[in-house]
């Protein structure tokens, strides 16, 4: 896992036991180098405090000739494992004894050098004079290895480093994992605090300030942009209630407008064609020939008006009427609206393909009312197919909303006006093409919307359109208080 | 610590070291002697000289801090040159070394260390009565039973000179033996020398 993505917790604990780590191997380092030095010296001034008490010891052996002596004297330098080679010269400068008996070649000196101890290569070696009374009666050599003695100090540290590093680990974990603390769980808290918050869409949360530090200031600061974000959401509520109501009620003036202007005109349209069909049917004296066609039109055009009327009248009432929500079985709708229209299709050549349907929640008038007008438009546009092919079916995919659709095979439609489609008289044909108010799709969308679903089709000219409405699988009622009340 | 540890071992590696030199010195066995290819009496006469290196005279023995230390040779001379050209220029201390050669027992004066050759064996039952009361080191290289009152004797075996050394002699005379000396010679009771 990237340092990035650890949690804060262990980050922090991270930092605090690279520090301790990287710090004690500074403090090692330094101290190892201390002691190395201070080492060589103690060797050093070892090796020669040895090498005057064997000189003192050799002074008579050296002035008395005797080799044998002086042999004894060196062989005593066994109790010092680490020196591998000891000899005496005598005043001549030449080899006298050596120690051990036996040494390869070139070990030893063939000849004193100058006087003192050196460092070589894994040796610490040197000749130190052989004084009686102030004269020197020879010298001795004493070489120690300092290899091994090096090895077995430079593992001893080894080990207690690696000793003090667990300590110091142990003791740095445990003081981080309560004193990281201090700074993650104000952090945490806050993060806790704002997951809550963004998962509950709960405002009125705040956090807790933990102090007077940054992660204070960052809490304050946190807390004023959530009560920002609760006076916004307040207001911006209010607002939403308060123009959905002036919608509402300009809607409600509106419809109320349409509902009576249709009404009212029923009535002098009535007359237009009574008066009118009264005048055709008068003798000849009154009308020519030609003004009883000229009336012909005039009352053929007030029936016209007159279901233009009537369709307006119920698309206002379809946006007024209460719904009756309750279990509906498509199926059946289906089959109903084409039984209507029976009439229109039993000279027609139609393929019905019904697919399955499931059970809806929803009022059975309305979508009843969805299922005729889809249905009839369907037939209407299919007019010049032989055979026609009419499909109703249910789209899957969706989790949360049941997607129903009409197919034709019939004119079908541009896309790029399919915005238009379900708006009230908005016609993509001519009339004298296919007769109709444009009246049928907005009503669908209504129906649909108050349903609270979707509306759209798709569709190519020439090959045929298909419509789709949508209902919500978990139906959640709308802002309908505005349509479901009747006017006042 | 680790350094601390091997400091305490070396340290310790000394001492018993220390403690086995120190026993040598008390309990010395005789330890033979060496001649080189170098001539008995070169050898005889170089061990003259550092003789005065290992022991300690009174202060009386000398009239004056720069006076010499006599080194003196009764009877015939075997050293020869020898003995002249060892301590030619040499100094113990402040003092410088000098050769003195008597042919009579009578002839000794300031004195330090007396050679009674082999040759000369015939003064030796005089000697103790002439150098009585005055510190002088007798050391003799004659035959044993010829010899009292000699503090150091050479003795000559498996062509090696071996030292013999009679301490109560040396302490009648006042003379102070460093324990070195003592490490590779012999030490016999008075008379037995």
């Amino acid at each position: 896992m990237p340092l990035r993505n650890t949690p804060i917790q262990r980050k922090l604990m991270l930092i605090i036991l690279a520090t301790s780590v990287v710090v004690m191997l500074l403090m090692r380092g330094a101290f190892f180098t201390y002691e190395y030095f201070t080492f060589r010296q103690a060797t050093l001034r070892q090796l020669s405090t040895l090498g005057e008490i064997i000189a003192a010891n050799s002074t008579a052996a050296l002035a008395f000739a005797n080799q044998d002596d002086a042999k004894e004297i060196l062989s005593a330098l066994k109790a010092e494992r680490h020196i591998v080679a000891a000899a005496l010269y005598d005043r001549k400068g030449g080899l006298f004894a050596q120690y051990p008996d036996r040494l390869a070649s070139g070990t030893i000196p063939a000849v004193p050098g100058a006087e003192g101890y050196r460092f070589s290569n894994a040796s610490l070696a040197g000749f130190q004079p052989v004084v009686q009374k102030g004269s020197q009666l020879g010298t001795l050599y004493l070489r120690l290895e300092t290899g091994i003695i090096m090895r077995e100090w430079i593992w001893g540290s080894v080990q207690i480093a690696l000793a003090v590093m667990a300590v110091i680990l142990c003791v740095a974990y445990l003081l981080s994992r309560s004193l990281q603390k201090q700074i993650s769980a104000p952090i945490l808290r806050l993060a806790e605090t704002a997951r809550a918050i963004s998962e509950r869409h709960d405002y009125s949360v705040r956090a807790v300030r933990p102090g007077d530090d940054e992660l204070g200031r960052l809490t304050d600061a946190f807390n004023q942009m959530l009560g920002e974000i609760q006076t916004l959401n307040q207001e911006l509520e209010q607002r939403v209630v308060e123009r959905t109501a002036q919608l509402a009620a300009a809607n409600k003036e509106l419809e109320a407008f349409s509902y009576s202007v249709s009404h009212d005109l029923r009535a002098p349209l009535r007359h237009i064609d009574g008066f009118a069909g009264l005048l055709v049917k008068s003798d000849g004296a009154v009308v020519s020939e030609r003004g009883r066609g000229f009336l012909t039109h005039i009352a053929d055009s007030a029936k016209q008006m007159g279901v233009l009327i009537d369709d307006l009248l119920a698309f206002s009432k379809m946006g007024r009427s209460e719904m009756k929500i309750g279990p509906v079985d498509l199926h059946q709708l289906v089959a109903e609206a084409i039984q209507s229209m029976q009439m229109e299709t039993q000279q027609r050549a139609i393929q019905w393909r019904t697919g399955d349907l499931p059970p809806v929640q929803g009022d059975r008038a309305m979508l009843r009312q969805v299922f005729v007008n889809l249905i009839a438009n369907a037939v209407k546009y299919t007019r010049p197919r032989d055979p026609a092919v009419i499909e109703i079916g249910c789209q899957n995919g969706s989790t949360d909303e049941v997607a129903v659709f009409v197919r034709d095979n019939g004119v079908g439609f541009d896309m790029n006006y399919a915005g238009n489609l379900f708006g009230v008289f908005q016609r993509l044909h001519r009339a004298e093409e296919f007769e109709g108010t444009g009246i049928g799709l907005a009503n669908v969308r209504r129906i649909v919307s108050r349903h609270g679903g979707r509306t759209w089709a798709e569709s190519q000219p020439g090959a045929g359109a298909t419509f789709y409405f949508s209902l919500p699988k978990s139906r959640k009622p709308k802002h309908e208080n505005a349509q479901t009340h009747p006017l006042g | 610590m680790a350094i601390l540890a091997t400091r305490l071992r070396f340290l310790d590696g000394g001492r018993t070291w220390l403690a086995v030199i120190l026993a040598w010195g008390v309990f010395a066995p005789v330890a033979p002697a060496q001649t080189a290819a170098t001539g008995e009496y070169e050898l005889k006469a170089v061990f003259l000289f550092n003789f005065a290196r290992f022991v300690e005279w009174p202060a009386a023995a000398f009239p004056g801090p720069e006076a010499p230390l006599v080194i003196g040779v009764l009877g015939d001379d075997p050293f020869g040159p020898l003995l002249d050209e060892i301590v030619r220029g040499e100094k113990i201390g402040s003092h410088p070394l000098l050769v003195r050669r008597y042919r009579r027992i009578e002839e000794i004066g300031d004195c330090h260390i007396l050679f009674i050759g082999a040759a000369a064996a015939g003064w030796l039952g005089r000697l103790p009565e002439s150098t009585a009361g005055r510190s002088i080191l007798t050391v003799s290289d004659a035959d044993s039973r010829a010899v009292r009152g000699v503090m150091i004797r050479f003795l000559t075996a498996k062509n090696k000179i071996k030292l013999r050394i009679n301490l109560e002699a040396a302490k009648a005379a006042s003379l102070t033996f460093s324990s070195k000396l003592l490490r590779p010679a012999e030490i016999v009771p008075d008379g037995e020398s």
